[in-house]
């Protein structure tokens, strides 16, 4: 029977891992050598390795042999540095060990070293910490840090070339370091790289992307005199036979598009991008992991490349690869996050996903055991079903599976997941029919009443967005139960919460609810009129547009009841008689904003509709000054707003002329 | 849409439509496609009151530099996809398209059916109705 692969660490000659990082501290220096070749030679390519050596403390001992090594002027220095390097090689965990053992400032002393070959391995080792997230930030703007970057990139050796390159990847951020790279010409030196080595090439290619992120003044500065040769010189290496540079060649070509206009503008070169990163895909290793969130970097946001994706089949491709067996989590989490980029704006997109029998394997995602897969698939599926036609035809929401996982993802553990699942029940509930059946049925409104509770305001109000939705146009049995759930106490809690999203939300889900029957309209005065409080308390005080926005159609809503809600409601503008109406009210008709001076006008439409008391109402309208505000805004710039007011001064007009 | 009192059907009716807002920069008075040749359009559209003024530019031009933002009514082409709960056999059909004409200030809603193969300019005609409500109330969703 074959031994586990932890038991294949710990067993062997020679007394096993323990034993030989034992030996690491040997007092025989040939003991000592042979210990450190086998330990480097054991840790290539094996993370479980690097990890089970890292945890037997081997990585304190090699940075130790390695400061005695240089001190002494010893041969073990080569064998030490490279050790180090290969505990770093791709792997954070081997990074962070090596730093912890303060080897970093010994192996920039190799750098200096006047054995080439020392130089050549210090820098190669460097080079494998500089390539992860975890190495320290290098500070380019400081003087003497700066030389010595330039003085790597203009130095002979491949590797030292490469390691200025990488550092320059890792740590030019600011928009300071990038023009810092500029003026120095730094630039300049990365692209002469083109045309070297591969891993010239590659690091060269990822330190551009990292000048350029972002600043089109770099990039235009930098390009401009230079005739557009830099360009070209990036955009030829997306041809290169080395699937890495093509991938890398792809993404600084991004960053370029992503920051400025001026380049890959042409119809051709968007194709290019994307046929090539739609090849890539195929690679198996990790270029064809990474090859998803750089096609997600080139089309986020874009309907045209949305366009020229789905007919390059981009959507068929990226199913394939979801629906591959044993497909690393890296490149899955990529793809549907990909898939989700493209169905963010294009019905088209969508549709032709859908096409494809995709919610099927979707809802399997829902319950992966990684968390991010369990993220980027409700991503995915938010995008998916913000497609009005499908949800009209009640597509999803007949979809029992569907319903089940996204009701089970509300409980998750990760309050991250809760909110993504949210943002698919969001959509889904918008059900323009009747469907709602089947969430209700699997108490999937129970967990929403439950998450606008919760401690997170995200959870809250998403949860609160979900209910808003659901409660579209729905009829008088929803919203009974919504109020049954949810209490007056709770609901004017939310709208006085201190997150502006929630309060919105929650405004929102009383508009709604008020949007209907005089019975859904009499739940507002529950309580002591506790929800109508809270609507006034927000529209006198609060300063966000969005929020008052809600809170004025509540009123708007409400004003359309009986002559008791249409009282309160005016009472709630004018408390005081003779004094005006309130000063947020006068603000609302004056706003610069459309929607409010629109809503406003629609409130005072539905309080002077012919009704009993309407006549006492816009005689109030016309003592109080509100008549002669409404009349100046006969000639808003705003066509709706122009036309309601008409409307309103032609039911009003018995108190002036119009 | 919902279509109330249909003889072939036990229940109301209901289709769900795409629209086009004719806006001459997304969409112009040319239809271009569902068998609708310049002909039949300009037939259509001359039928609406609101069209008279554009009625000659159109026909000249296509009305390519007409701004239509500012005026007080919206031209529309809505055609129905399919069918949300009933199947085809309803006695209904949505092989069509509706030219319509939504007036802004009396919120009224005008349009004439177009098929080939079905009697030419049956109306549409639809008003707001508040159902029992004395105003105009609005709901709201928010797709994420």
């Amino acid at each position: 029977m074959p031994t586990t692969a932890s038991a294949s660490f710990t067993s062997g000659a020679d007394g096993g891992p323990t034993s030989l990082v034992a030996r690491l501290s040997s007092g025989d220096p040939d003991v000592k050598l042979r210990a450190l070749r086998e330990v480097k030679n054991q840790i290539i390519g094996s993370k479980t390795k690097k990890l089970g050596y890292i945890k037997l403390g081997a990585v304190p001992r090699v940075a130790s042999i390695l400061s005695a090594a240089i001190a002494d002027g010893d041969n073990v220095v080569v064998q030490s540095a490279a050790a180090l390097g290969s505990f770093a090689c791709g792997f954070d965990e081997g990074v962070q060990a090596v730093l912890a053992a303060g080897a970093l400032p010994l192996l920039v002393r190799l750098l200096d070293h006047p054995d080439d070959k020392v130089v050549d391995v210090g820098a190669r080792s460097l080079k494998m910490i500089y390539q992860s997230e975890f190495a320290p930030k290098y500070e380019i703007l400081e003087r003497k840090s700066l030389e010595f970057l330039v003085s790597l990139l203009n130095r002979e050796g491949e590797n030292v070339t490469e390691l200025g390159a990488s550092i320059i990847a890792h740590s030019c951020r600011t928009v300071e370091e990038q023009k810092t790279m500029l003026e120095a010409g730094v630039l300049k030196r990365l692209v002469s790289f083109l045309d070297g080595s591969v891993g010239q090439r590659d690091a060269s290619l990822g330190s551009l992307a990292a000048a350029f992120r972002n600043n089109a003044e770099v990039i235009t500065e930098f390009m401009g005199p230079h005739g557009g040769k830099p360009f070209n010189a990036i955009f030829r290496l997306t041809v290169d036979s080395n699937p890495k540079t093509r991938l890398l060649a792809c993404q600084c070509l991004i960053v370029i598009r992503n920051a400025t206009d001026c380049y890959v503008q042409e119809l051709g070169f968007k194709r290019k991008l994307v046929t090539t990163l739609l090849e890539l895909l195929d690679d198996p290793g990790q270029v064809g992991d990474e090859c998803p969130f750089v096609l997600s970097s080139l089309v986020e946001g874009k309907e045209d490349l949305h366009k020229i994706a789905l007919e390059a089949d981009a959507m068929v491709k990226l199913r394939n690869c979801m629906d591959k067996e044993n497909v690393n989590p890296r490149r899955l989490r990529g793809v549907l996050l990909a898939l989700a980029d493209l169905c963010s704006k294009l019905e088209s997109c969508r549709s032709t996903f859908l096409s494809m029998k995709v919610l099927k394997p979707l809802t399997g995602f829902l319950n992966h055991k990684e968390e991010d897969i369990r993220i980027a698939a409700c991503t995915c599926l938010k995008n998916v079903t913000r497609s009005v036609k499908n949800l009209c035809a009640g597509y999803f929401m007949k979809n029992e599976a569907l319903v089940n996982a996204l009701i089970l993802l509300l409980t998750d553990a990760s309050e991250e997941v809760q909110v993504a699942a949210l943002g698919v029940v969001s959509n889904i509930v918008v059900d323009f029919t009747t469907h709602k059946s089947m969430f209700v049925a699997h108490e999937g409104m129970q967990q929403l009443f439950c998450l606008s509770k919760s401690m997170v305001p995200a959870v809250r109000s998403n949860a609160l967005r979900a209910l808003r939705n659901m409660t579209f146009l729905a009829d008088d049995k929803c919203k009974e139960a919504i109020y049954l759930g949810m209490t007056p106490s709770l609901i004017a809690n939310l709208i006085r919460d201190d997150e502006l999203s929630v309060k919105e939300q929650a405004l929102a889900l009383v508009r709604n609810l008020v949007d209907g029957s005089v019975g859904s309209i009499e739940q507002v005065f529950a309580d002591d009129s506790i929800i109508l409080d809270a609507v006034g308390s927000q529209l006198q005080c609060c300063p966000n547009a969005e929020v008052l926005l809600q809170g004025i159609y509540v009123l708007g809503n409400i004003a359309c009841g009986n002559e008791i809600h249409k009282e309160a409601v005016t009472c709630l503008l004018f408390p005081l008689a003779g004094r005006g109406p309130e000063p947020f009210f006068v603000n609302f008709l004056l706003s610069s904003d459309s929607r409010l001076r629109l809503a406003t006008i629609w409130v005072l439409i539905n309080l002077t509709l012919p009704s009993p008391g309407a006549l006492k109402r816009q005689e109030r309208l016309q003592n109080e000054g509100v008549l002669s505000i409404v009349r100046s805004m006969v000639n808003d710039p705003c066509l709706d707003v122009k036309i309601r007011v008409r409307t309103l001064l032609t039911q009003t007009e018995h108190f002036g002329d119009f | 849409m919902e279509a109330l009192n249909v003889p072939m059907a036990d229940t109301p009716v209901v289709t769900f439509w795409e629209g086009e807002i004719v806006d001459i920069k997304n969409y112009t008075f040319f239809t271009g496609k569902w068998e609708a040749m310049p002909d039949d359009d300009i037939k259509h559209w001359t039928k609406f009151p609101s069209f008279a003024p554009f009625q000659s530019q159109v026909q000249a031009d296509g009305g390519k530099s007409l701004d239509l933002s500012n005026y007080p009514f919206i031209f529309m082409r809505w055609k129905e996809q399919y069918f949300v709960n009933v199947g085809t056999d309803c006695g209904l059909t949505i092989a069509g398209f509706y030219y319509v004409c939504f007036s802004c200030a009396d919120v009224t809603i005008n349009g004439f059916y177009y098929d080939p193969n079905s009697s030419p300019f049956q109306k549409l005609e639809l008003k707001s109705a508040n159902e029992g409500k004395t105003g105009f109330s609005f709901s709201s969703y928010e797709l994420q």
